[in-house]
């Protein structure tokens, strides 16, 4: 799991007095944490065919870099005291994060190309078997670079001093409104990326015929670097916001976000952004809510939802196979 | 010719049964490798080979030759089959610690049972799913078990239960109270037999007509179904035989380790690991997965006492193997031995290689720099 949520300490007035609206907040922030990795997970699938089992240690090399650049960055200017200084602050935060992220970009590129491509042609369990074993050198990569102990940013506190929630009269950490809202923006950046522009359009066509796009003067290689490239990015991003969180960055955190993530883009629908969504606030919430009540059912909730949803819609609940929507 | 050697192609083959015959390298590769099972307690004796680890690698190698059962003939991905492997280990030791069963051939008797029943349960549900939705479900079905056992008393949560009946001796084996080391090397020796015994049952299984019909499956469903094959009932039939491997294999694991805790046996990642396994060793070879267990488990297992790095070690045999072996250990064999006869006939052939690396490499670095110069400046 991401590590413990910070209960929130403060008193809960007003609106959100019951407990069960804290969980379900809680739980759609944790979805889209969940929503970020799973959507690079999904356009990656979706375009290249490929699952990425590697994408765990993406999302905790995003997380691991925050720890570098947002240390850098928020080094160079002072605390926060006010109001202003916290919303400075807060965006210099989110700059690092987005540069943090930015590191995923070459690597992802990287590894498209130099891994991936050669093996394009070959049986999918040898991309299952090649990711796997990029996913063990990933791990022992970080382990090289950061050591093995945990690394926390600890602009948590900083972060929570910008003022978001009392605003509207009600506390909630502002964090978490910080990483709703960033999840909300990154799935309408997608829809747009996707829905408006050139590339995304190539992309799309890229995903539903690749002979034809090819026939059309696509270069579909340029365009699987580019789709894991950018798998890649929003993983790392997705990392990087649990990172500037209350939570640490250690060797192990990509583990169960990752088989997660396939439970949310198999919930979704294979290769859908709607569905990613969607199933990622699902789960999110699922577990978020659940929990509490019924500690037992922690490990197990998501996965009884995902057998759920298969037995009556097979193909998820947005499933388009190859087709991003 | 005699009974055991027939005439093939001008060559003399092997003949064990029905069928099954070996070429001089296949026959000289499993003699080969059967005196080197036999002789491994030795070995260890006198090596710093790990004994117990090995013990460990050929089971899980045994639950990987059920696997791959499921993905050579039906090209089924089971992301689960840990399920399996870890119902058999749990169920020895919830018959040895809570029921004081000391037989250790009823403790794998019960063992094997349980997973049977499990796999049937798991297959109804599985058998009509494809793809990464049969994967996936099958790792739904392994996380749930998982979250099951660990946060279940009488499974002891996360610290497992113990296989010793009496709460210190390891369980009897054929009757006999045996010492630790003389336990260890008589259950050794069983899972060799145990072993020999599953790969010529299953030699038997893929070469049977229900074999020849998973095959068919594998190719094309629509059509399986259209010459007349119960698809789902028979995909569900091979899906049950590959559990009943894991729940042997499971079981056995339980005898070895005499302490069976939830996260090696039953953790969503040792399913991935057994699916690895499978594709390591060579998916379309027979006896591929046991080597591919052996590999992998030791690597996991041992490398950290060597190597710091030893994850990074692990990724870079797989990676190796992905790019250099293409079909899995096992399944590269002849490939390589082939090639290398050509070349030791024709050293020329050694240079035409050189050129043939160097050249690959330079076309890739080319093209990588057009990529990145077309990302960063566009298509002009």
């Amino acid at each position: 799991m991401l590590g413990a949520l910070p209960a929130a300490d403060a008193a809960l007035p007003a609106i959100v007095d019951g407990a069960l609206a804290r969980h379900a907040l809680n739980g759609v922030y944790y979805g889209f944490i969940l929503f970020m990795i799973a959507s690079g997970l999904t356009i990656i699938f979706g375009v290249l065919g490929v699952l990425n089992l590697a994408h765990g240690e993406l999302y905790a090399l995003g997380a691991f870099s925050v720890f570098s650049v947002v240390g850098f960055l928020t080094g160079l200017i002072a605390e926060p005291t006010n109001t202003v200084t916290a919303v400075v602050f807060g965006i210099v935060v989110l700059a690092g994060s987005l540069a943090a992220a930015a590191v995923l970009l070459p690597v992802g590129a990287a590894i498209e190309a130099v891994f991936v491509r050669p093996i394009d042609d070959r049986d999918e369990v040898y991309q299952l078997l090649l990711t796997y074993g990029l996913l063990l050198v990933l791990v022992d990569v970080m382990k090289f670079v950061w050591g093995p102990a945990p690394l926390e940013a600890g602009v948590f506190r900083e972060l929570n001093a910008i003022p978001t929630t009392e605003l509207v009269g009600i506390s909630y950490p502002s964090y978490n409104v910080i990483v709703i809202l960033v999840g909300l923006a990154v799935f309408g950046w997608l829809v747009w990326f996707f829905d408006r522009t050139k590339t995304g359009r190539i992309v799309r066509a890229t995903a539903i015929n690749r002979e034809m796009s090819t026939a059309i003067g696509v270069s579909t290689d340029r365009t699987f670097t580019l789709v894991f490239a950018m798998g890649a990015f929003f993983a790392g991003f997705g990392g990087a916001m649990v990172s500037i969180g209350p939570s640490t960055a250690y060797l192990e955190m990509g583990l169960d976000p990752l088989v997660l993530s396939f439970v949310v883009i198999v919930i979704g629908g294979l290769g859908s952004l709607k569905g990613a969504l969607v199933g990622a606030l699902l789960v999110g919430v699922t577990s978020r809510v659940v929990t509490p009540y019924y500690p037992q059912l922690e490990l197990a909730a998501p996965f009884i939802l995902m057998v759920l949803v298969l037995l009556v819609r097979p193909e998820g609940l947005y499933g388009t196979w190859g087709e991003i929507e | 010719m005699s009974r055991f050697l027939v005439e093939r192609d001008g060559r003399t083959h092997l003949r064990l049964m029905e069928g099954m015959e070996l070429s001089r390298n296949e026959a000289l590769l499993a003699v080969v490798g059967i005196g080197f099972l036999l002789a491994v307690p030795d070995i260890a004796r006198v090596t710093p080979l790990s004994f117990a680890v090995f013990h460990q690698g050929i089971l899980f190698g045994i639950a990987a030759l059920g696997l791959n059962l499921l993905l050579r003939h039906t090209e089924l991905v089971s992301f689960g089959h840990a399920a399996f492997f870890g119902a058999g280990a749990y169920t020895a030791a919830v018959l040895a610690s809570h029921y004081d069963v000391s037989s250790g051939l009823v403790l794998l008797a019960a063992s094997i049972a349980v997973a049977t029943l499990l796999a049937l349960l798991v297959g109804y549900f599985v058998a009509g799913y494809l793809d990464i939705y049969f994967a996936l479900l099958t790792l739904a079905f392994n996380q749930v078990l998982f979250a099951f056992v660990i946060q279940s008393q009488f499974f002891n949560y996360s610290d497992g239960l113990r296989v010793r009946p009496d709460g210190l001796n390891p369980p009897a084996l054929f009757g006999l109270d045996l010492g630790t080391t003389a336990y260890e090397i008589v259950l050794y020796y069983f899972t060799i037999l145990l072993l020999v015994v599953m790969l010529l049952g299953t030699w038997k299984l893929v070469n049977s007509p229900f074999g020849r019909a998973l095959d068919a499956i594998g190719q094309d469903r629509t059509r399986a179904r259209f010459v007349g094959i119960p698809v789902e009932k028979y995909v569900w039939i091979a899906f049950t035989l590959s559990g009943i491997y894991g729940g042997l294999a499971g079981g056995l694991f339980g005898m070895v380790q005499l302490h069976v805790r939830p996260e090696p046996v039953l953790y969503a990642f040792v399913s991935g690991e057994i699916l690895f396994m499978a594709i390591l060793g060579g998916v379309n070879t027979l006896a591929g997965p046991i080597v591919g267990g052996i590999v992998l488990v030791y690597l996991l297992n041992i490398a950290r006492f060597y190597v710091e790095y030893y994850h990074a070690l692990t990724g870079i045999v797989l990676l190796a193997v992905v790019f250099f072996l293409p079909q899995g250990i096992l399944g590269s064999l002849p490939m390589i031995g082939s090639g290398l006869e050509r070349r030791r006939d024709d050293p020329g052939l050694f240079l035409e290689d050189v050129k043939l690396v160097l050249g690959s490499l330079r076309k890739g670095v080319t093209r990588a720099i057009t990529t990145v110069r077309i990302i960063i400046f566009g298509v002009n």
